[in-house]
């Protein structure tokens, strides 16, 4: 979408010059402005925008303005339109709501309204919202959305509504409520004063008080029949009392005798520019004079006397560069362009259209020069410039004129141009209707050659492939994404980035997803290269997502969370949705790492993001996350509570591949709580091989623990992968510790801490309790890593660790507690003051009054025994009860 | 007993309608208003008669007397015991 076209539509018409006033009319409009609503409902040529403007430039209210076209039924366009239009009154409102809409898929409509409402809520001051040409929208969804609209209205803003019909609102209800002040075409009509005041003062006639009333009666106070009789009048001087006999005295439908009376009056390259332009929805003097064929200048010079004679023409902005022409004039003067050119016209209306398509392909504005080749049937031309030059038009916010377009398309043409099945099916894919793209793509095949030579061809051959395999991605199915993105790759077009970047993602995805990390790691670090070279920052995110998955995997902890934060950067602020992955990749970091207040903030804002993707089972596995943090607290039953609501959230069909995550999360808190029987029952039901082994370890049954483990061993060392390789060695030393192993414990404990260390991780031995705990002492007794060592045992709750006395632990380097213990409150705050969150920060974080969190603060730096926050956090390094930086 | 000639109306058969409209509008407004007939009455209204696709077509084309401003005055589902022919009839056929 061009940015000239955009504001155009937000742009508020300027009260009219020489309209005549109605007082009487804007004071029944301020007196509704206590309502929700008021509804101009007239039809074409009442003066509805006329009588608004003038109302809205003396309100004394902010406004916002939209003018409504067929485009906006378009759910997303319309909610686009209609935020950005409000930011006009509130300009950081609906940040949020518009990048949502920018995701793939968009969230539901009704998510982002109520976001928009609430923001609403907070207007600072009485705003006014005018919504014209309402009749357009006859869509069901946006009809929606706009009784939603109306039934949250926040009293901080007022609506307005002009339109041709009664609109599909509750309007009954409003009306019941005094919440509804209502303009007809009653009301609209010229009075005799004011047609007096508008023919004699307005328009400069001096007609008479019978003339008048007889116009009156001929047009019935029609505001737009006044204004052409007004103007033909200007025209004939000497025999106005001829033309209002002939006028008053004639059947004719009235617009139809006054245009056409207009129109004679004028020499003909006046009518020839008139009747040209009507094709135009918009226009500018260059693109006039592109289409009806005068020279350059002379565009302007028609356009500007247009105006300055009230020939129905409006303009779009105060630069006096883009105009339409009134609604209905348009429309009559169209009517006669097809009317008036026979069969040997040379310059019939296809070509008309052409020219107005070149011109706007030659300007960039791909869409609209899209809209005139398909109103000149230009079907070849139209199926070129669908493409958009690289990027697709229903990519870029025309996706229901494209499909509209192509639904209406004999199955012939689009065999004729098969890249046109493409286009179909590819925008299917974008607005999610999976189900009828595959015999699109088996219709394209039918028309194209299996193994073309032609470049253009292979690359047509190769979107099919890329398409199916986007389909196999959104089905988790890897064999066809490896196969269907290998055969993309070799048949499209090198130059043809952004699918080939797409295609390389879903390649690493189906990697990752068979578990063949170097593979997806390749694959996704070519997807990165490629996506940043072509500034496609969606694509980029989703590839930094799965090389930080890949890092995470292979223990790189620290990597892991530099890829999360670049692919938080690229989702922006208000962050798109896909950042729900960055976050709760950044929660099991921090969990990993035992910074739980920074995991939970992570976990919930990926939860919030999560909410907002449809379709994903997204917010089962934060949900999973948070339940975890419950249980690293103590809060057992809570976690317990979590995960039951969760895994019952998980019985629908597209949300079951996640049961064995959440059973394996059931299972840590099973046997928390000592309940080693339902704990082996889970583990075996959903075959979680890990859980088996911490449940042979509950039951004392050490000896098949190790059987299995040293299977698992033997996978992990296979696969590569590292991060199960940890998890079975921490496991083995703690079996061999139960059966009394101290030599091989200890061993498997080295190895385990030599894989551990680099990454950082502590919460892979502190969730192991007690066992954990005393093996590690008997290490530190060991000096076995003794700096580690000593971190990780002081990351232990201290009911878990062994007592001082138990151990002769003299040779232990303990470092020396503290006369009274942090709290884990006070822990918690001090790490959030090690990372810089002010006191109001941290009390918004954790739910507490900045008071309590004043509290908190003194009794830590009592115990402390300091005085400030980075002597605070300086002391707690040293005493090892926060991480080193 | 069935009345001579109606049909039952269905959304997807084409039906012959006559849309009644104030004011006269000349014959040069058939293609506007897909190839209806236009017929001026002596009383000052219009009205256009002929074959509508279905009733999709028929709110286009009410669409389009609203657009213009015209006043609609009636839409009748026509009885004409001839209409049977008319059915068959292409010349009348709507565009929409």
């Amino acid at each position: 979408m061009s940015a000239a076209l955009l504001s155009t539509k937000l742009y508020i018409p300027p009260p009219r010059p020489n309209a005549v006033s109605r007082p009487r009319l804007l004071a029944r409009l301020h007196a509704g402005l206590h309502g929700r609503l008021t509804l101009v409902s007239a039809p074409a040529g009442f003066g509805k925008t006329t009588l608004v403007s003038a109302w809205v430039a003396e309100c004394g209210r902010p406004v916002a303005w939209l003018s409504l076209d067929a485009g906006d039924n378009d759910p997303t366009r319309f909610l686009t339109y209609l935020t950005t239009a409000l930011q006009r009154v509130a300009p950081d409102l609906g940040a949020g709501v518009l990048n949502a809409l920018r995701s793939l898929p968009p969230p539901s409509l009704e998510a982002l309204l109520t976001a928009l409402v609430n923001e609403l809520a907070a207007l600072p001051t009485p705003s006014l919202l005018v919504l014209d040409d309402c009749h357009i929208i006859e869509s069901v969804a946006v009809g929606e959305a706009l009784t939603f609209l109306i039934e949250h209205l926040p009293s901080s803003l007022h609506l307005v509504i002009a339109t041709r019909e009664d609109p599909p609102l509750p309007l009954a209800r409003l009306r019941a409520r005094s919440q509804l002040t209502e303009m007809r075409a009653a009301d609209l009509r010229f009075t005799f004063d004011e047609a007096v005041a508008f023919l004699n003062q307005a328009m400069g006639l001096d007609l008479s008080a019978d003339a008048i009333t007889a116009l009156e009666a001929r047009t019935e106070g029609w505001i737009a029949g006044l204004q052409l009789a007004a103007i033909s009048m200007q025209g004939h001087e000497d025999d106005r009392a001829m033309f209002i006999d002939s006028f008053t005295g004639s059947h004719r439908f009235v617009m139809d005798y006054l245009v056409e009376e207009v129109l004679a009056q004028q020499p003909a390259a006046v009518q020839t520019f008139l009747l040209r332009t009507s094709i135009l929805e918009r226009m500018c003097a260059p693109l006039c004079e592109a289409v009806v064929g005068v020279d350059a200048g002379e565009g302007q010079a028609m356009l500007t006397w247009l105006e300055r004679v009230n020939l129905f023409l409006v303009p779009l902005d105060n630069e006096r560069r883009w105009y339409r022409y009134h609604h209905l004039f348009g429309d009559l003067l169209r009517q006669r362009l097809t009317a008036s050119l026979t069969a040997d016209d040379t310059v019939n209306i296809a070509a008309l259209h052409h020219r107005a398509s070149q011109w706007f392909e030659i300007n960039g504005l791909l869409l609209e020069a899209f809209q005139h080749a398909v109103a000149a049937h230009d079907i070849d031309r139209a199926a070129y410039l669908i493409e958009g030059d690289g990027m697709p038009l229903h990519f870029r916010g025309a996706v229901t004129p494209v499909l509209t377009w192509l639904a209406a398309l004999p199955v012939h043409e689009l065999d004729a141009h098969p890249n046109l099945w493409i286009a179909y099916a590819s925008a299917l894919l974008f607005v999610g209707q999976m189900a009828r793209i595959e015999p699109m793509l088996q219709a394209a095949e039918a028309v194209l050659p299996a193994d073309p030579i032609d470049a253009e061809m292979r690359d047509l051959v190769g979107r099919i492939a890329s398409i199916r395999a986007t389909i196999a991605v959104s089905q988790h199915q890897a064999e066809t994404i490896v196969t269907q993105a290998n055969r993309a790759l070799e048949f499209l077009h090198p130059h043809n980035l952004p699918v080939r970047t797409a295609t390389t993602w879903a390649l690493g995805y189906a990697y990752e997803l068979q578990g063949n990390r170097l593979a997806a790691l390749r694959a996704y670090t070519a997807a990165v290269a490629a996506a940043e070279s072509i500034g496609h920052f969606i694509m980029h995110l989703m590839s930094m997502l799965g090389i930080a998955h890949i890092q995470e995997a292979d223990n790189q902890l620290h990597q892991a969370a530099a890829s999360y934060r670049v692919a938080l950067k690229l989702a922006g602020d208000p962050p798109l949705p896909a950042a729900s992955g960055a976050h709760l990749g950044l929660a099991r970091l921090h969990y990993a790492w035992n910074d739980l207040a920074v995991a939970e903030e992570h976990a919930r804002q990926s939860l919030h993001l999560a909410r907002q993707l449809e379709n994903t089972d997204r917010f089962l596995a934060c949900e999973v996350m948070l339940a975890q943090l419950l249980l690293a607290r103590g809060e057992v039953a809570a976690a317990w509570a979590q995960l039951v609501a969760t895994a019952q959230a998980a019985q629908r069909p597209h949300l079951i591949r996640m049961l064995p995550e959440i059973a394996a999360a059931q299972v840590d808190v099973l046997l928390r709580q000592s309940k080693v029987e339902a704990a082996a029952h889970l583990a075996q039901r959903h075959a979680l091989p890990f859980c088996q082994v911490r449940v042979h370890l509950a039951a004392g049954d050490a000896a098949s623990a190790l059987a299995l483990l040293d299977s698992l061993r033997t996978d992990a060392e296979a696969k590569g992968w590292q991060d199960d390789l940890l998890k079975v060695t921490v496991l083995q030393a703690l079996a061999h510790q139960a059966q009394g192993e101290t030599e091989p414990a200890l061993r498997r404990l080295a190895e385990a801490l030599t894989l551990a260390e680099p990454g950082g991780f502590i919460r892979i031995f502190v969730d192991e309790g007690a066992s954990m705990a005393q093996l590690l002492t008997t290490a530190a007794a060991h000096s076995v890593m003794s700096g580690y060592v000593c971190k990780l045992l002081e990351a232990f709750p201290t009911s878990a660790l062994p007592l001082a006395d138990d151990r002769g632990s003299d040779v232990v380097p303990r470092p020396s507690p503290l006369p009274e213990p942090l709290s884990s409150r006070e822990l918690e705050i001090l790490q959030l003051i090690a990372h810089g969150l002010s006191n109001q920060e941290i009390g918004d974080r954790l739910f507490l009054a900045l008071d309590t969190v004043k509290g908190h603060n003194r009794r830590i730096f009592e115990k402390l025994q300091v005085q400030r926050r980075t002597e605070a956090v300086a002391k707690a390094r040293a005493l090892h009860l926060l991480p080193q930086q | 007993m069935a009345e001579q000639g109606r049909r039952t109306p269905r959304p997807d058969r084409p039906m012959y309608y006559e849309i009644r409209i104030a004011g006269h509008l000349g014959v040069e407004w058939m293609e506007w208003f897909g190839g209806l007939t236009i017929t001026q009455e002596p009383d000052g209204d219009t009205r256009l008669t002929g074959v509508i696709t279905d009733q999709s077509a028929l709110y286009g084309l009410l669409r389009k007397v609203r657009d213009l401003g015209l006043t609609l005055l009636a839409v009748n589902l026509l009885t004409d015991p001839y209409d049977r022919s008319l059915d068959d009839c292409s010349n009348t056929q709507s565009k929409e």
